[in-house]
């Protein structure tokens, strides 16, 4: 599943936060491993992390090996497996976007969570309200999923840009601020008729003609964020605009003197990710859940960070990266079932991984440092 | 005395806000003496972990790392706290497990932050998913700890009216070492050699290299170190303010740390009283729906540190500065 | 090449840190090839072997909580324990799945349905949906649904919600707190503002005021949504204001959240002699030993013995309607016996008696 990783060797307009230039005199393995380090760092990592996964079920008195298979037959082979994966895996990609895009900038959004709260607790009222409206009714409840999020990332942007506050503090008291309205909203103003008499926070349920379902058992909300990535890869990739993404977080002083609007270059990252983390919680409101809950964030966002460093900030490699995590998500319960293993081995796993690809971030600095002796930060706290 | 006055005259403002804090505070139990004190007691019990924490991001910050983790270091204290002691036998050996337990999260930040030059921020993420994975894969049932952490009375101090009943009557030791650990963290921080140093560090790293300080180093033995206190507020709420662990027992008290130590603008004493107000903020919440009156909806109330938070940093933001060289590593230029 | 080494020695560091931390910590599913054994190994009379489910002889029971673990000392434990010994009278098979992500509701139903169970036991109201779903799509399995009142019309005879009469139990609980305080103040310390939990609060209420008009009762419920039943800390403060504000009667209700209240009043100056708490769910003074030095009794709901029930029933026949009423209550006194009056425990014998003969309404409406 994810040996995918090795052939992505990212074309030279697309390799995460720009590397500078190597120097000329630099030559042979060295160089070489700069160039591919993404695909044979993540690959290695990704082996090393499931390596003492399977430690630690040996530990659990359960045959790793078997553990595995089952978790992949859950997830993959079983009747409608693969479907629920990658019903999973739809909100995981946006998610992981949401992450990738202010990072392209140097920003770290670690608010997908609230974003994607707002944007699915809209998206299903909306959806809703124009339940009637059939299809036309989805195409809303997405737009108004979009619209909510990014309006969390706009306030982020702002603030950054024009009142210097750190994204990561405040995507993290947003994220806060978010569940507290989204709870109060769901057993206040916005819960069901039918839910109010037995108190359960949640929504009124979408008009069946209002929903997301299945083509071919590949979820419509799947094909969505499939070419929602695509997109985002080439407009980084191949377009002026993405340029200036690139151009802004790899050298603010360099955009700058380019005349690259910088301030507005971070709000539209942010604005850009936060809508689609607010998308991801319309489809799952629209597609999965039918209604808004509050559990319908889960571990989303947060995964989208992991998502994010695994795909080294490349738009498409969300795609393996988010399924990578959908086989995980969906495979657990079926683990717990034939293995007893406690379903939490997940987020172990998980936690695993995302050490084990962020310590190739040291890698890259490493390698980064010592070529031009200077430290750039991905992400710069003060300023 | 003259010393004295020119000390006040240069924190006037921190003077006279306390000074009127303090007379509200006294009007307050004068007006309503059956809640006040124990809504300020409440306020304290609240704040008392947030201080501990506040001070792991003032003292990574100072010295120019950040240190989003604290949240897990909690987590990981809060659980070797408490099962090293139920499987122990002993409060003590668990507190030192606990307190331990942040040292060696401290460290690993220091590490990847530091030494390897991780994102900081990356790490800080790293070492939280890593807690809660740990922590609640590895949870059993049924154990529990096989005794109390004493609370203790100060002679003299507990005397005062009010604030000695809040503050020094009855609390835990932990609550005590709180309140120590806030004055020596600000007399250390900008009275001490150390202090001076962390903070070169924190501000101007190339300056400080070139003036012979270690950057690194110092950085590093900060980072680790503050992790005592991670670990310390972790015991707090495991073994102290409840007896119990659970999965993401620490809900959140990481986090609103940071807010903490940024709305006390990077200073102890300040953040000290800001995870009071916050404290205060929670009693008032929970005061007004248990008596009833006008109800605003406890979610909405539940809101306000973070919105405070962001409304400060909007308004006051380039009054209220992070230390210049936070979240950069730093990188010798001649090496 | 320095990150290779990085890259090898971190995580043998890390292995070895977690098989210290694993063996500390003594039995966390020790030898744990199935699923069942969490806490309470030694009692298991029954099987896991689940390959023979679809035999008539074999009786297959699955259950399923909604994002919670069968440890939590609180219902989805009670569900579980019921079922556990529901199978153990049935010499059957039990499993249980923790259901991770409200989304996985139905697909981890269908684990047990695609393996021929005969009984599902779905844990909260939050599952309430699925579970009408489940049964719809599996005429021949039995579904239980634990704290789910299904919709009007609904008629399935392969599904039956359990619930419970909360109020009642808050009320018994509360009549004997209202009968029990000095101070004529009473305090709770709740979880989230839900259904059920308002039962038990309102109803505490309501019984106290009858044993003594001149009683208050401060409540509170935990403010957040997400971690409402897992905060002990928040628990423990708000009990510790409320006992400052002269509060003697604390009833804790709200998962661990409200364990953290019980603990701390049994820290207290006085536990036991003239501040008290009182449980929720099942009878607290086992599940939450930290609290015996208070708990005069806790207000339950008799789950465990509900799902045994109604799993005996699934196995020989039909269910009595789409919800089966269980039982409510109040825990034994234990060490408190004789701390209480005998004029007192006759009174709210009594009120218990009269609240099961249905001669006496709680007054509660949500």
């Amino acid at each position: 599943m994810s040996d995918t990783r090795t052939e992505e060797a990212p074309p030279p307009s697309d390799g995460g936060p720009r590397e500078p230039e190597a120097p000329k005199d630099r030559a042979g393995l060295l160089a070489y491993l700069i160039g591919h380090q993404s695909g044979v760092v993540i690959v290695v990592a990704l082996v090393i992390a499931l390596l003492i996964g399977a430690a630690l079920i040996r530990y659990q008195g359960v045959n790793p090996w078997y553990a595995y298979e089952v978790l992949l037959r859950g997830a993959l082979v079983n009747d409608g497996a693969l479907t629920r994966t990658l019903q999973k895996t739809a909100p995981l990609v946006l998610t992981g976007l949401a992450v990738v895009l202010p990072l392209r900038v140097g920003l770290f959004n670690i608010g997908a969570q609230g974003q994607l709260q707002l944007g699915a607790i809209f998206g299903a009222w909306v959806a809703y309200v124009a339940g009637g409206a059939g299809f036309l009714g989805a195409v809303l409840g997405m737009l108004v999923g979009i619209v909510f999020g990014s309006v969390v990332g706009l306030l982020v942007g702002v603030l950054k840009a024009y009142r210097g506050v750190h994204e990561v503090i405040s995507t993290i008291m947003l994220n806060y601020i978010v569940a507290g309205v989204t709870f109060w909203l769901v057993v206040g103003p916005l819960q069901g008729e039918s839910s109010r008499t037995s108190g359960i926070p949640q929504t009124e349920s979408i008009p069946e003609a209002a929903r997301l379902d299945t083509v071919a058992g590949v979820p419509v909300g799947f094909a969505v964020a499939v070419v929602l990535a695509a997109v985002c890869w080439w407009v980084l990739g191949r377009t002026t605009f993405g340029f200036r993404f690139n151009t802004v977080g790899a050298n603010k002083e360099a955009a700058r003197y380019a005349g690259v609007p910088i301030n507005r270059v971070v709000v539209l990252s942010m604005l850009a990710g936060a809508g689609l983390a607010g998308l991801a919680g319309a489809l799952e409101a629209l597609g999965t859940l039918h209604r808004f809950e509050p559990a319908i964030v889960g571990s989303l966002g947060f995964d989208g960070i992991t998502i994010a460093l695994l795909a080294r900030a490349n738009p498409l490699a969300t795609i393996p990266a988010a399924f990578l995590v959908g086989i995980l998500r969906t495979g657990a319960a079926g683990l717990q079932f034939q293995t007893g293993i406690a379903p939490e081995i997940v987020d172990l796993l998980l936690a695993l991984i995302l050490l084990m690809v962020s310590i190739p971030v040291l890698g890259k600095w490493l390698f980064r440092s010592r070529a031009d002796k200077q430290s750039v930060a991905t992400t710069s706290w003060g300023n | 005395m003259e010393r004295l006055s020119t000390w006040a005259s240069k924190n006037r403002t921190p003077l006279v806000i306390a000074a009127a804090v303090l007379v509200a505070a006294y009007a307050f139990n004068l007006v309503r003496g059956d809640i006040a004190p124990s809504m300020f007691g409440a306020a304290w019990g609240y704040a008392i972990p947030l201080v501990l924490a506040a001070l792991v991001g003032v003292i990574g910050e100072r010295s120019g790392v950040v240190n989003i983790g604290i949240e897990g270091q909690m987590l990981l204290a809060a659980f070797a706290g408490f099962f090293v002691a139920a499987v122990s036998g002993s409060m003590i050996v668990g507190v030192l497990a606990g307190i331990g337990t942040g040292l060696v999260a401290g460290g690993f930040l220091a590490v990847t932050a530091v030494r390897w030059r991780m994102d900081q921020i990356i790490a800080g993420v790293v070492l939280n998913i890593i807690a809660t994975g740990l922590t609640s894969f590895y949870l059993v049932s049924g154990q529990s700890l096989p005794g109390v952490i004493p609370n203790v009375s100060v002679p003299l101090l507990s005397q005062i009216p009010l604030l000695g009943e809040v503050f020094f009557s009855g609390r835990s030791v932990i609550a005590l070492i709180a309140i120590l650990a806030a004055v020596l963290v600000h007399l250390a921080l900008f009275h001490s050699r150390w202090g001076l140093r962390t903070r070169a560090v924190g501000e101007y790293p190339s300056a400080a290299d070139t003036a012979g300080i270690k950057v690194e180093r110092l950085r590093m033995v900060n980072v680790t170190l503050a992790g005592s206190l991670a670990g310390l507020a972790g015991v707090y709420l495991s073994m102290d303010a409840s007896s119990t662990f659970e999965r993401e027992m620490t809900a959140g008290r990481g986090f609103l740390a940071l807010a903490i130590m940024i709305m006390g603008a990077w200073r102890p004493l300040r953040a000290f009283s800001m995870a009071l107000f916050f404290g205060f903020v929670n009693a008032t919440a929970s005061q007004l729906q248990q008596t009833g009156g006008f109800s605003i909806p406890p979610q909405l109330t539940a809101t306000l540190p973070y919105v405070a938070t962001l409304v400060v940093l909007a308004v006051a933001a380039g009054r209220v500065r992070p230390p210049g060289a936070v979240g950069q590593p730093y990188v010798k230029k001649d090496q | 090449m320095k990150s290779t080494r990085y890259l090898v020695a971190v995580p043998a560091a890390l292995a070895l840190a977690l098989a210290g931390c694993g063996g500390s910590t003594g039995t966390s599913g020790a030898g744990g090839d199935t699923g069942s054994d969490t806490g309470s190994g030694d009692t298991a009379g029954y099987s896991t072997d689940d390959s023979n489910c679809a035999d008539e002889e074999v009786f297959c029971i699955g259950l399923v909580t909604d994002t919670g673990n069968v440890d939590d000392k609180s219902f989805n434990q009670s569900a579980h324990e019921g079922a556990e010994a529901a199978a153990t009278e049935l010499e059957g098979v039990y499993k249980y799945i923790e259901t991770q992500d409200a989304k996985d509701y139905a697909a981890n139903m269908a684990q047990f349905t695609d393996n021929s169970y005969d009984a599902i036991v779905t844990v909260g109201f939050l599952m309430t949906e699925a579970t009408v779903a489940a049964a719809e799509e599996n005429p021949e399995t039995k579904f239980i649904g634990v704290d789910q009142g299904y919709p009007e019309g609904t008629e399935l005879t392969n599904l039956t919600g359990l619930i419970f009469p909360e109020d009642q139990a808050g009320y018994a609980a509360g009549f004997l707190a209202g009968l029990m305080t000095e101070t004529d103040k009473l305090g709770q310390v709740l979880g989230q503002e839900i259904p059920p939990v308002q039962k038990f609060a309102k109803g505490f209420e309501n019984g106290a005021k009858a044993a003594n008009d001149a009683v208050s009762v401060q409540t509170v419920y935990h403010p957040a949504g997400d971690n409402a039943f897992n905060d002990p800390v928040w628990g423990a403060g708000e009990a510790r204001k409320q006992l400052a504000q002269d509060v003697d009667v604390v009833f804790g209700a709200g998962g661990n959240t409200g364990n953290g209240a019980l603990q701390e009043v049994a820290k207290a100056d006085g536990a036991g002699e003239s501040v008290y708490c009182i449980g929720v769910d099942t009878d607290q003074w086992d599940t939450v030993p930290q609290a015996q030095p208070c708990l005069i009794t806790s207000a339950m709901k008799l789950i465990t013995k509900g799902v045994t029930d109604t799993l005996m029933t699934a196995e020989s026949g039909e269910f009595e309607g789409v919800q089966t009423v269980g039982e409510a209550g109040i825990a034994p006194y234990h060490d408190f016996e004789d701390t209480i009056p005998d004029d007192v425990k006759s009174q709210v014998e009594e009120i218990v008696a009269q609240l099961q003969d249905g001669s006496l309404e709680t007054g509660v409406t949500l």
